[in-house]
């Protein structure tokens, strides 16, 4: 188990290196620089020009910026960002709190929600699986902006109930203000799984030690907890991991609808004013969490598989 | 819903007092007659806390470095300069109750006495002096250089005095004192802050009617009342003023509209004005502005570099159907780059001169006739705009179907958003691009302010125009406002016919507030005024 994780780690160094690398080499190929955000449209001097890109040393060679940030990176300073002149580290905590959380939150949504309903369907033939089953389909094919601005015409403009946007602050400030934005993040996958969960759980239901455990006799509430539910969950913690892990980029879209501070707002316009340093460090933590979702993944797995762990 | 006649403000606006010397904007043929405010009804009572949104965060409050809409809107509360820009365009003592000019290069600014910072520290002619040097700096990257190119030093010459020496004279610089480009930061906190100066941990230190509280880096900036602000008749009505981020247009329109926050400027027509002209929570007032819609010329060559191509395309463009199309109906047609907000002095010779111009409505056979006299060019001429921007995208056709019938061939070139700002600063990115669209605005009432522009080797002479350097350089040292007025009127003369930027419509400041509230200033200086401080309950 220690040389397993100690491997998963050393991968997730590399991981870690080669995206940053490939991350600072594309930002660097794609033509127009940071200078506009630097200079305003309308005044700079050629010496003052000069004297900026100096600073920021925007005419070196790209190995020697790559390396000078790497080196930075490895002691832990992230450098500053061009644009706001400030430490990457203090624009991103209160960023990747709201983002955390929203993620976070709509996890639970997906879990509650989507498995509950694939159970529900899984075991429940006729009218309720045909209901869940239409409902899911509508919510797949649902791109996630048009549900964001559904719910803010219909909860938010027209029945008051819900602010309009931003991050609140307090716990019940924060959750009171996200809740749209998480329903919005978390429907289409709460769908997905949903399907997952009902097809998993008719697949398990159909097997031959279903039938034998019946047969003889086994209360029908133990048979489906102990033999359906339990082998149902397998590919559902891993469909669940992977939704996780691709909420964080779903994030960057809910972020922009609901003018929230997140890490994806962040990122979309670091990546349009060229601003190098935050970039990265958004990339790493992006990358960085990815890796650790599927590890935690990985050990749920051989929690409930024995023979997974051979 | 309740439904509104357009335009709102003439109805909500029955109370208000105008403001004594406030000149009539001057209206010519206009498509729809615009009352444009310098003023909003004043506020009975002060509130508890006002919220209100920047189109997008500030990226920095540091006064060198703050020369656009979101940065200047936030700052002109907090920071003031040596004079003022009041709401109907005059310029007033500030910080400085005096600004003499003993001789043609030098300015002599008397400090007034008695203002204090927010940390009670009186205000001194080294706090000036300090602040004005930073942008002689240039690795301090000043984005006012414009008006401090001409600056040889900045002394303080006595403990309430200081002394700006010029190389050459220049009647802007003292004007742009009234302007973010004159704001002043305490010395000591200069010192202190060093580079981290106007970023959300240091903030600003100053002596406006409001004080920097603190600055959630992507959520708000707080800005609380300063209960020993210097001038009583502009204290703040108010206690806190909470300047909220939201860039996404769609996102911001919703926040207004269900009353999360009190108000905010537009430059342009949000697509969502519509909703708020009817909205029965609040009500826009449109403003008198320095702000225009062009169409910038930066062809060195080919058929575009012909100025009777250019006065073509210009004669035959349907400015009307641009204001109601393009800007809902909020939007002037324009014959010069600088309109009668412009008019600082001198009003009569400038309105004279802008009536002499060629007429802003269209005449197609005269069009056509340049045209023929120009060889009828057959190459296209690339014209660059802006993605995602509706603005730029519905101009751009426009000028597409007005090429077709004037038989112009027009081609339109889409430069994404993140890039659009290199046109302004890059050769390079204006390579093959013939002209561009673009906002502008001047700092100060004065159509000189504009017309720098069209230096010779000006940054922003995107064509090279030649023709009114000399011209340019005698009205910048020309201290005696007549002789200005009537060498810029021939600057401006010159520039028209020649189309070297194409006017399009004067862009008024476009101002929602709910019912909440009231007092806000509506007029562009706004972007350099205490716009906050009479902001408070109805």
């Amino acid at each position: 188990m220690t040389t397993y994780l100690l491997r998963k780690l050393i991968a997730l160094a590399v991981v870690l290196v080669v995206a940053s690398f490939l991350v600072y080499g594309l930002l660097y190929l794609v033509p127009g620089g940071p200078m506009a955000f630097l200079l305003g449209n309308r005044s700079g001097t050629p010496e003052q020009i000069a004297a900026i890109r100096a600073q920021y040393r925007l005419d070196d060679p790209f190995l020697v910026r790559y390396a000078a940030w790497l080196g930075d990176a490895v002691r832990g300073d992230f450098g500053s960002s061009l644009v706001y002149r400030q430490h990457v580290s203090g624009l991103m905590a209160a960023r990747a709190a709201t983002t955390t959380f929203l993620v976070g939150y709509s996890t639970v949504l997906i879990v509650v929600v989507g498995v509950a309903g694939g159970v529900l369907a899984g075991l429940r033939r006729g009218r309720v699986d045909a209901v869940i089953s239409a409902v899911s389909s509508a919510f797949l094919a649902t791109p996630t902006f048009v549900i964001g601005v559904l719910l803010v015409i219909v909860f938010a403009l027209g029945l008051g109930w819900f602010p309009v946007f931003g991050p609140g602050e307090g716990l019940f400030g924060r959750l009171y203000h996200l809740t749209l934005p998480a329903i919005t993040l978390s429907l289409g996958s709460a769908a997905f799984l949903a399907r997952i969960t009902r097809a998993s759980v008719r697949e398990e239901l159909g097997r031959e030690h279903v039938e034998t455990a019946r047969s003889r006799g086994i209360a029908e509430a133990l048979v489906i907890r102990r033999h359906v539910l339990r082998n149902a969950s397998i590919p559902v913690i891993t469909v669940t991991g992977l939704t996780v892990a691709s909420l964080i980029a779903g994030s960057v879209v809910v972020e922009n609808v609901f003018a929230l501070d997140g890490l994806g707002s962040l990122f979309v316009r670091a990546i349009l004013q060229r601003d190098f340093a935050v970039v990265q460090a958004v990339v790493l933590v992006l990358v960085a969490a990815f890796v650790l979702i599927n590890l935690v993944v990985d050990l749920c797995y051989k929690a409930l598989d024995p023979r997974m762990s051979r | 819903m309740m439904r509104r006649a357009l335009p709102v403000i003439g109805l909500v606006l029955t109370l208000a007092a105008c403001t004594s010397g406030a000149q009539q904007p001057q209206q010519d043929a206009a498509p729809a007659k615009l009352d444009l405010k310098t003023t909003t009804p004043a506020a009975a009572k002060g509130l508890g806390k006002v919220t209100w949104n920047l189109p997008y965060e500030p990226q920095t409050l540091d006064p060198i470095r703050s020369f656009n809409y979101a940065e200047n809107t936030a700052l002109a509360n907090m920071c003031e300069s040596l004079l003022r820009l009041t709401p109907d365009f005059k310029i007033k003592p500030g910080l400085a109750v005096k600004a003499a000019n003993p001789t043609p290069t030098t300015w002599v600014y008397t400090i007034r006495k008695g203002v204090t910072f927010w940390n009670a520290d009186p205000l001194t002619a080294d706090d000036v002096a300090a602040s004005l040097r930073r942008h002689l700096d240039p690795k301090l990257g000043t984005w006012w250089g414009d008006y401090f190119n001409t600056v040889k030093s900045v002394r303080a010459t006595g403990s309430m005095q200081v002394t700006v020496t010029l190389k050459q004279p220049d009647a802007l610089f003292n004007q742009a004192m009234a302007t973010g480009a004159g704001a002043v930061v305490q010395k000591k906190f200069l010192d202190q802050a060093g580079k981290s100066l106007g970023s959300p941990s240091s903030g600003v230190m100053c002596t406006g009617p409001f004080e920097f509280h603190d600055w959630k880096s992507g959520d708000s900036m707080t800005l609380t009342r300063n209960d020993h602000y210097w001038d009583k008749a502009l204290r703040a009505k108010s206690e806190s003023l909470v300047l909220r981020f939201i860039a996404d247009e769609t996102t911001a329109v919703n926040a207004l509209r269900s009353g999360e926050v009190d108000g905010q400027y537009f430059y342009l027509p949000p697509a969502g004005l519509g909703q708020l002209q009817k909205s029965t929570t609040g009500s826009v007032t449109l403003g008198r502005s320095l702000t225009f819609w062009a169409l910038l010329g930066s062809a060195k060559s080919g058929p575009y570099a012909d100025p009777r191509v250019r006065q073509a395309l210009s004669l035959a463009l349907d400015r009307a159907a641009i204001s109601k199309v393009v800007f809902q109906g909020t939007a002037s047609p324009q014959r010069a780059l600088t309109g009668s907000d412009y008019w600082g002095y001198e009003r009569k010779t400038y309105q004279k001169a802008y009536e002499a111009l060629p007429p802003e409505t269209t005449d197609l056979a005269k069009a056509k006739e340049l045209l023929v006299q120009a060889g009828s060019p057959t190459k296209p001429i690339v014209i660059g705009v802006q993605g995602s921007s509706a603005v730029h995208e519905q101009t751009a056709n426009l000028l597409k179907a007005t090429g077709e019938a004037l038989g112009l061939d027009i081609e339109i070139r889409v430069v994404p958003v993140e890039q659009y700002g290199n046109l302004y600063s890059d050769p390079k990115a204006r390579k093959g691009i013939d002209a561009f669209l673009s906002t502008w605005y001047g700092n100060v009432p004065d159509p000189l302010d504009i017309y720098t522009v069209f230096r010779k080797g000006g940054r922003t002479n995107f064509s090279d125009y030649k023709a009114v350097d000399g011209a340019i350089a005698k009205a910048r040292a020309e201290g005696d406002p007549a002789a200005r007025a009537s060498l810029v009127t021939g600057i401006q003369e010159k520039v028209t016919r020649d189309v070297v930027w194409m006017p399009l419509n004067n862009l008024p400041v476009i101002l929602y507030m709910n019912k909440r509230v009231t007092g806000a200033v509506p007029s562009f200086p706004y972007l350099y005024y205490p716009w906050a401080a009479g902001l408070g309950a109805r």
